[in-house]
């Protein structure tokens, strides 16, 4: 079959403040074709998407479609030129049937202008068998598995006549035969001359399905190869590529090996598979692995605010019961949420009120003493240097530094002793990244345990004693200091073995 | 610890602690005053504001429940009707010869405990506030009917003193309940632990939580502190009117969600300070006084306090919004 040039990406670029997002990527399509872009997190896998389904605007650059030249699309003129998304977040309606939502907008009529059900269920029968789906076309979505919704969403897109699917890490955390049906699925659309671009970063899945392999890596197109031509070990180099040493040098802290907090076997039935693992005293322990690996729900669970089916925590030899972040905190712990705007603030309220929301929840009393919080609080204001005129000004007016500030200086003021850190320094610039780099070495030299999870690998790499590395919920290994590289982190995280 | 500066003005930081809405909802009371007092000289008397507060003062004193629910992020519909069911259970106790101070503990437990409930419910089911309690409201306004037995019940005389007795024969004794358990829920609210904690609650339910806030428990007090404050603000009203009426303060939810609101509290929680709902239940007392001297016929009030309300909470905004940015 003659391959035609359905995609041409040139020179594509998209900046946010702060970052350059994209820079600069060629990329094409042909029919018939799957197309891999694999990448870390952040490497502009998203960015690229978004530009691609008309949801951001690319600054420079040129897409062509179907011989005809664009600056960028938008929404509807991205499904109007036969661009189908398909993410993970389902867009198909949960309480309509798959018969009905493979036809949504586009249902048969009778005369009178009422739906013709008899039509709609034969034809999108006919649609499923002939794509081999073996899906009841009265069931609804919402009893559907997310693989199964994923293939009504590719049956709809093939009614729809669409000539580009995106798949956007289609297949994260499901069963093996699910995702085998899916991929089978995807390499059969391909073979009627839809053009597939897949993202993923298990390189297994897209090794199984790939004709070509694009890499990505901090808004850079690193290279496009065939895949009869490329290795894993080529590829997992590709993406990493940077220059580690560069990077915060920490100073270094005697680790007391005597002492440790233990984690032992957390699960949850779901993202958590049977986590343990340990922390020594004065040490940094990093966690390592690809967002929806399961870390965040791990260090939730082991605070007390999600709900675990089995867990424990041993504290320095002693087991220490934890149901509620309460119990946590009264048994030492701090947990420093990934997104600060969201569980770690109270945006409204002012400096003084957020920071000192853990000690004054947490401590015996009835009345606050308020002379006595300003001058608590303005003592961490300085220590950590917050930046703020008064210690009244709301933190939503406070830049992401200086917020996330705010939020450390609430766990200071806790005084715990096991502190969890989760993505501490996202989106925020690098003078105030390496103000918190310097307080964690400082407080682990104080001889408190230190979690540290991060997506941002040189930065692991510069701060932890030790990583341990999640994988589809499960701990999958772990790498001391000596043996700290990207390669060994990528490796694991996307599961291919050293 | 003196390199922080202070910012703003002392003078009015009582009503401005995180938010300026108290000081335009201050400055609007002061133009509809003068206004008034331009239009008719028998507006800007001693007796008549008296009368607009005591008036008002039962509606304030359900208000201060309805907000301090408000500030935790939780929405309470139900005071009306549940004031009609304390009113009930305070007549027919008296009728049955109960003495007034027992009368009065058992009407404030009622709604203590009928609030907790409502709190449990709230909670426990995870509905949405309103309307988990739009449906206890209309429990309660059955509940109501059945208690009486759909039937007035006369005080005959009895219990006149808890609302109508004048301190020094000349401010009314509801006036000051409602500026008494105002300063009370100030003080609870400004300067205790459980007060900050419902503020962070509604101010960000997920990061109080994993503060070691219990959620549950803090929300179902608030509710049950609202249940106590229109328990309590029942036995004023049958002992002014001497009767319980089973239909008695429908108009209560909303107008003290209205009243909290133009004094500055958020409908989603967090925001809002309790002199500021004070203004709020005044102005919205001060307004219909003014209304009623002015002799405008009740059909058109309504029409006209709904606008007050819409301005005012606009007016309020928008000084918040400034401030913000």
């Amino acid at each position: 079959m003659e391959q035609e040039l359905l995609l041409e990406v040139k020179g594509c670029s998209k900046s946010f403040p702060g970052v350059k997002a994209f820079n600069k990527v060629d990329f094409n399509l042909y029919s018939g074709e799957i197309h891999c872009v694999v990448g870390e997190n952040g490497a502009g896998k998203s960015t690229f998407i978004k530009m691609l389904s008309g949801a951001l605007r690319p600054d420079e650059g040129t897409i062509t479609i179907g011989g005809q030249l664009y600056s960028h699309l938008t929404p509807a003129l991205a499904h109007q030129l036969g661009i189908q998304t398909i993410y993970q977040e389902i867009s198909l309606a949960p309480d309509l049937t798959v018969a009905e939502n493979i036809f949504i907008g586009a249902e048969p009529v009778t005369r009178f202008g009422f739906i013709d059900y008899p039509k709609l269920k034969k034809e999108s029968k006919l649609l499923l068998d002939n794509l081999k789906i073996d899906l009841d076309v009265d069931a609804f979505i919402g009893s559907l598995s997310v693989p199964q919704k994923q293939s009504i969403q590719i049956a709809k897109a093939m009614r729809m006549a669409a000539k580009i699917f995106i798949l956007d890490e289609p297949t994260a955390s499901y069963g093996s035969n699910e995702i085998s049906n899916l991929l089978e699925l995807v390499k059969q659309v391909a073979e009627r001359g839809v053009g597939v671009i897949y993202i993923s970063h298990h390189l297994e899945e897209v090794f199984s399905l790939n004709d070509r392999i694009t890499v990505l890596r901090d808004g850079n197109k690193i290279a496009t190869h065939d895949k009869s031509e490329v290795t894993e070990e080529k590829i997992i180099s590709e993406m990493i590529g940077r220059d580690v040493s560069k990077f915060y040098t920490r100073e270094s802290v005697d680790i007391d090996y005597s002492k440790t907090v233990e984690f032992k076997n957390f699960s949850n039935g779901g993202a958590v598979k049977d986590a343990s693992f340990k922390i020594h005293r004065g040490e940094i322990v990093g966690f390592a692995g690809m967002v929806g690996s399961g870390r965040t729900d791990l260090v939730r669970l082991i605070f007390g605010a999600g709900e675990k089916t089995s867990g424990s925590v041993i504290i320095e030899g002693k087991e220490i019961r934890i149901d509620n972040p309460r119990h946590a905190i009264q048994a030492g712990l701090s947990l420093l949420t990934e997104d600060r705007q969201k569980t770690g603030l109270i945006l409204d309220h002012n400096i003084e009120w957020n920071v000192s929301l853990v000690h004054l929840t947490n401590t015996a009393g009835m009345f606050i003493n308020e002379r006595e919080e300003s001058k608590d609080v303005s003592h961490y204001v300085q220590a950590i240097n917050i930046r703020t005129p008064s210690l009244k000004q709301e933190v939503r007016n406070l830049s992401g530094g200086n917020q996330q500030k705010v939020v450390l200086a609430k766990w200071l003021y806790a005084n715990s002793n096991v502190i969890i850190f989760d993505e501490p320094t996202r989106g925020i610039d690098i003078g105030a990244k390496e103000e918190i780099y310097k307080l964690m070495v400082q407080l682990a030299k104080q001889g408190k345990y230190i979690l540290m999870i991060s997506s941002d690998m040189p930065e692991l790499i510069a701060m932890c004693d030790r990583v341990v590395v999640m994988r589809q919920g499960r701990i999958v290994g772990e790498i001391g200091r000596d043996q700290l590289s990207e390669e060994n982190l990528l490796t694991y995280s996307i599961g291919g073995s050293i | 610890m003196t390199l922080i500066p202070e910012q703003g003005n002392q003078s009015v930081k009582w009503i401005n602690k995180g938010n300026r809405s108290g000081l335009y909802l201050l400055v609007i009371i002061v133009v509809a005053v003068v206004i008034m007092s331009l239009l008719d000289p028998n507006f800007l008397t001693v007796r008549n504001l008296l009368n607009v507060l005591n008036q008002q003062s039962t509606l304030g004193i359900v208000t201060m429940g309805v907000a301090i629910a408000l500030i935790a992020g939780c929405i309470d519909l139900t005071v009306g009707n549940l004031l009609a069911c304390t009113a009930a259970i305070a007549a027919l106790l008296l009728k049955a010869g109960v003495s007034d101070g027992l009368v009065v503990i058992l009407a404030c437990g009622a709604g203590l405990l009928a609030g907790a409930i409502n709190g449990i419910i709230v909670v426990k089911t995870r509905i949405d506030s309103f309307i988990a309690t739009l449906g206890l409201m209309t429990i309660y306004q059955g509940i109501a009917l059945i208690i009486p037995n759909g039937n007035n019940i006369y005080l005959q005389g009895k219990f006149g003193w808890i609302g109508t007795f004048r301190l020094a024969d000349i401010v009314p004794i509801p006036v000051i309940y409602f500026v008494i358990i105002t300063i009370i829920v100030y003080l609870v609210m400004r300067y205790t632990r459980f007060g900050r904690k419902l503020y962070s609650i509604g101010g960000n339910s997920e990061a109080a939580f994993l503060a070691g806030i219990n959620l549950d428990l803090h929300r179902i007090v608030a509710y049950a502190i609202s249940g106590l404050c229109a328990g309590f603000t029942s036995l004023i009203v049958i002992s002014r009117i001497g009767q319980s009426q089973p239909a008695m303060g429908i108009a209560y939810p909303l107008e003290a969600i209205a009243a909290a609101v133009i004094g500055g509290v958020s409908l989603s929680g967090g925001k809002g300070t309790i002199p500021g709902v004070f203004l709020g239940a005044i102005l919205l007392g001060l307004i219909r006084n003014s209304l009623n001297i002015l002799r405008v016929p009740s059909f058109y009030q309504y029409v006209m306090l709904g606008a007050v309300i819409i301005i005012a909470v606009t007016l309020s905004n928008l000084g918040a919004a400034k401030k913000n940015r």
